[in-house]
């Protein structure tokens, strides 16, 4: 039995609650209602990392090394992010739309074939690790634990992809909000959500952590490239795919900045960078052919 | 920013040009053009496989198609002159940008005259408080500025009593971000355009025990091994070579290489890339003497490469001299080379010596044995039955001297981000104005981004203003 695959199990049961209790907490607007919602969603947070933990024991290695380890990166990230923003801003409402992406991730990691969740040793290509972590790990015998660029860079990007669902999320709460702000009549549910205003504000912050961090993501990889195809750069479809992502972002943020885009058009811009997100991380994978193809 | 709307200037005729130039590439709006082009076009290349082989395109879209893509150079799209003038439309409407917009951002940053106060202003921005304190506006004074002092703020205060002013800043730095990004990213286009110019990138397929020169360098290398590790379930663990930097006839450096561990010597980079049988040299081949019109063979010798050896009964010796992985023969040129780098046809040749003197040289092939006969005018025949393999590594070479410049580059753009999204330039004008008894504080401020964090500071201060 695979203990990792027991705490997805777990997880994924967690995080239908968690979807479940704010849902609660939306439509009812008990106080307690939300509490435990957002002790919900700590209990699935710190299940989730008992996946990663789990799995890193199970391989031997960080276990970020094919698509279902990657998305239990992406949720553990995403939920955790999340939980900084609710501690920071108390609004407790907007928890619903991202535990339901939450959610829906779970599931799709659950449909994957089996092939993309099991155990497996590193090839030669993933294998690089930091020479002063090795060195430092094998006083205590740890070495194989040792992690390198290629781990930073896998997590440095989920990061980025956390911050750039949670964008998503809000920027469609912001045009649900939006329209019913414009409307007379008011519907005392869209009503609860934050004022738009904070919604367009608050979208934004979360690519201004998602976009740093795609950065440290692209740059790491080159390093990684470096080491091991011999250059940083070789223009295949993921790495070109990263930085239209980047790009589009880059677009947002001039947008922004420079000519005052806010609200819709704002919105528009960081769901049509989501939607470049999920292909980068999915429809390269399956559609496009290149070095980083996890399904092969 | 406002948008900086500049007419071009008459005069010269060059000088109208190159300032409706300077104009054109002055533009925000170019920017985000620009940025949303190269998104879009990148899509191409990702679509389209880049820098196959000719046939591959045809059979895939057709010749109409591939004569279309040729022509539009979408099958080495990123090195295209019309995906280069984007990126150099990015770096003129950077370099532009900035000598336009970083002077006199500098110098509001260095100068901040409050002398131009005006208590209206506080009423205009959307981050305001006031409140009504019962204390004397010295007391409020004294505490404000302990306020703005422990929450790090830069502070000058003026008027006089019963009437004071404040003007306080912090984090001036972060407007500095997108200038110190937007510099990252010219030296990172800096870097790789050094990189294509004063670099190459090559590949040398090495034997087990051979040497190679190395292109624009005084040095050669050898591989003196290569291996391979596997995991207990068989599956492949990493690829191992261990080089050595002939430099004068001298060993100077030995390393072992691996996927992801290159050998690094004055300014070049070894790397792992692939290995394989090599298809023109064998360690050692094994052959059997028969007699002719007979099927039983004599017990196998085994041939070192290019040692004579003496076969069982005296008579002959033999010297392997030659081996292909996929025998061919060009009638054109009589020239014997290998179809491909498989072993799919193996043969090997041989120089028979009889009595110190060469009688003959034939190819002898493992999978037509005795096709021609080996020695002519002889009873006897050789066959060729087995070999031992010489293992070729496959190395990547690869100069780049504008790597350090790109890993600069992005060290700068670290730093531009940490201002550019983590510091947040906060002003803050508070007027004092004491009435009778009571003393009323009006503070509101602005900040270039995070409303959250400006909202905060003024509740704290607000709140530190109230208690003693
Ligand atoms: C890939 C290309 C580019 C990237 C990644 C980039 C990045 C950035 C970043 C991170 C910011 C700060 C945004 C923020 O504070 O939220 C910024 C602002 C800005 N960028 Fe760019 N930039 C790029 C290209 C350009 C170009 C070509 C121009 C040409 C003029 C430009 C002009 C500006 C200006 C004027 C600002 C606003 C400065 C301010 O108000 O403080 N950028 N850029």
């Amino acid at each position: 039995m695979i203990l990792s695959l027991v705490f997805f199990t777990f997880s994924f049961v967690f995080y239908i609650l968690t979807t479940a209790l704010y849902l609660g907490y939306w439509v009812f607007k008990k106080k307690w209602l939300g509490q435990t919602a957002t002790a919900m969603a700590f209990v699935a947070l710190v299940s989730t990392s008992m996946i990663l933990i789990s799995r890193a024991g199970e391989s031997g290695h960080a276990p970020f090394s094919n698509l279902w380890e990657s998305m239990m990166l992406f949720v553990w990230a995403t939920n955790a992010g999340y939980l900084i923003m609710e501690y920071k801003h108390k609004f407790r409402t907007i928890g619903i739309i991202v535990m339901a992406l939450e959610s829906i991730a779970m599931l799709s990691a659950l449909l994957l074939p089996y092939r993309f969740k099991s155990v497996e040793p590193l090839n030669p290509a993933l294998q690089n690790k930091w020479h002063w972590m090795t060195d430092l790990l094998s006083t205590w015998g740890l070495e194989k634990y040792a992690i390198g660029w290629l781990d930073f860079h896998v997590f440095t990007t989920f990061i980025g992809y956390a911050g750039f669902a949670i964008s998503f999320g809000l920027s469609i709460l912001y045009l649900v909000k939006e329209k019913s702000e414009t409307k007379t009549q008011r519907n005392s549910l869209v009503e609860s959500f934050p004022p738009a205003k904070t919604l367009d504000e608050l979208s934004y912050r979360a690519i201004a952590w998602g976009f740093p961090f795609l950065a440290v993501g692209i740059v790491s990889g080159a390093v990684w490239a470096n080491y091991a195809w011999g250059t940083y750069w070789s223009w295949d479809p993921k790495e070109t795919w990263s930085l239209i992502t980047w790009f589009i972002y880059a677009a947002y943020l001039h947008a922004r900045v420079t000519r005052g885009w806010r609200g819709k058009r704002a919105a528009y811009i960081s769901i049509a960078g989501f939607a470049a997100v999920i292909f980068l991380y999915w429809g390269v994978s399956f559609v496009l052919p290149g070095l980083h193809a996890y399904a092969s | 920013m406002p948008e900086n709307v500049k007419e071009a200037p008459s005069g010269a005729w060059y000088r109208t040009v190159g300032s409706k130039i300077w104009y054109f590439f002055n533009s925000l709006k170019l920017t985000l053009f620009v940025l949303i082009a190269l998104a879009v076009v990148s899509i191409f290349g990702t679509v389209v496989e880049q820098n196959a082989p000719v046939e591959q395109y045809v059979t895939q879209y057709g010749e109409e198609w591939t004569k279309f893509i040729l022509s539009t150079r979408l099958n080495d799209m990123y090195h295209a002159w019309w995906f280069l003038l984007f990126l150099a439309a990015l770096a003129l409407n950077i370099i532009v940008c900035t000598f336009e917009r970083f002077p006199p951002k500098w110098k509001s940053l260095l100068d901040h005259k409050p002398d131009k106060f005006d208590s209206g202003l506080i009423d205009k921005f959307s981050h305001r408080e006031t409140v009504t304190l019962n204390a004397s506006s010295d007391a409020v004074k004294d505490r404000l500025l302990n306020a703005f002092k422990k929450k790090k703020y830069g502070v000058v205060s003026m008027g006089t009593k019963g009437d004071y002013y404040f003007y306080a800043w912090k984090g001036r730095i972060g407007r500095l971000g997108s200038d110190v990004t937007h510099i990252s990213l010219l030296l990172i286009l800096a870097g790789a355009i050094v990189g294509s110019y004063a670099g190459y990138k090559d590949f040398f397929a090495v034997n087990v025990g051979g040497t190679v020169s190395v292109p624009q360098a005084e040095f050669k290398l050898r591989l003196d091994k290569f291996w391979i590790d596997y995991y207990d379930s068989g599956q492949i663990k990493q690829y191992n070579s261990v080089l050595t930097v002939v430099e004068d006839g001298k060993d100077v450096m030995e390393k072992q290489i691996w996927v992801n561990e290159p050998l690094f010597y004055k300014g070049i980079r070894f790397y792992q890339s692939s290995y394989g049988q090599s298809w023109n040299r064998v360690q050692e081949a094994q052959i059997s003497m028969k007699l002719k019109g007979k099927e039983a063979l004599e017990p196998p010798v085994a041939l070192k490469w290019g040692e004579l050896t003496a076969l069982p009964g005296g008579k002959y010796s033999v010297k392997l001299v030659g081996y292909t992985a996929d025998f061919a023969y060009d009638e054109g040129t009589n020239q014997v080379f290998s179809k491909s780098a498989e072993a799919s046809n193996p043969a090997i040749k041989v120089e028979v010596y009889e009595g110190g003197k060469e009688v003959s040289s034939p190819w002898l092939f493992v999978r037509y044995p005795g096709i021609f006969p080996a020695i002519p005018n002889s009873d006897v025949d050789l066959v060729f039955t087995g070999y031992i393999p010489v293992m070729y590594s496959g190395i990547s070479v690869n100069k780049d001297p504008g790597t350090n410049i790109v890993w600069l580059g992005t060290g700068v753009m670290g730093l531009g981000f940490i201002f550019a999204f983590f510091v947040y330039h906060r002003r803050i004008w508070v007027h004092v104005r004491e009435t009778g008894k009571s003393t009323e504080v009006k503070i509101g401020g602005t900040i270039n981004k995070n409303n959250f964090v400006l909202e905060k500071e003024l509740k704290d201060l607000t709140e530190s203003l109230a208690s003693d």
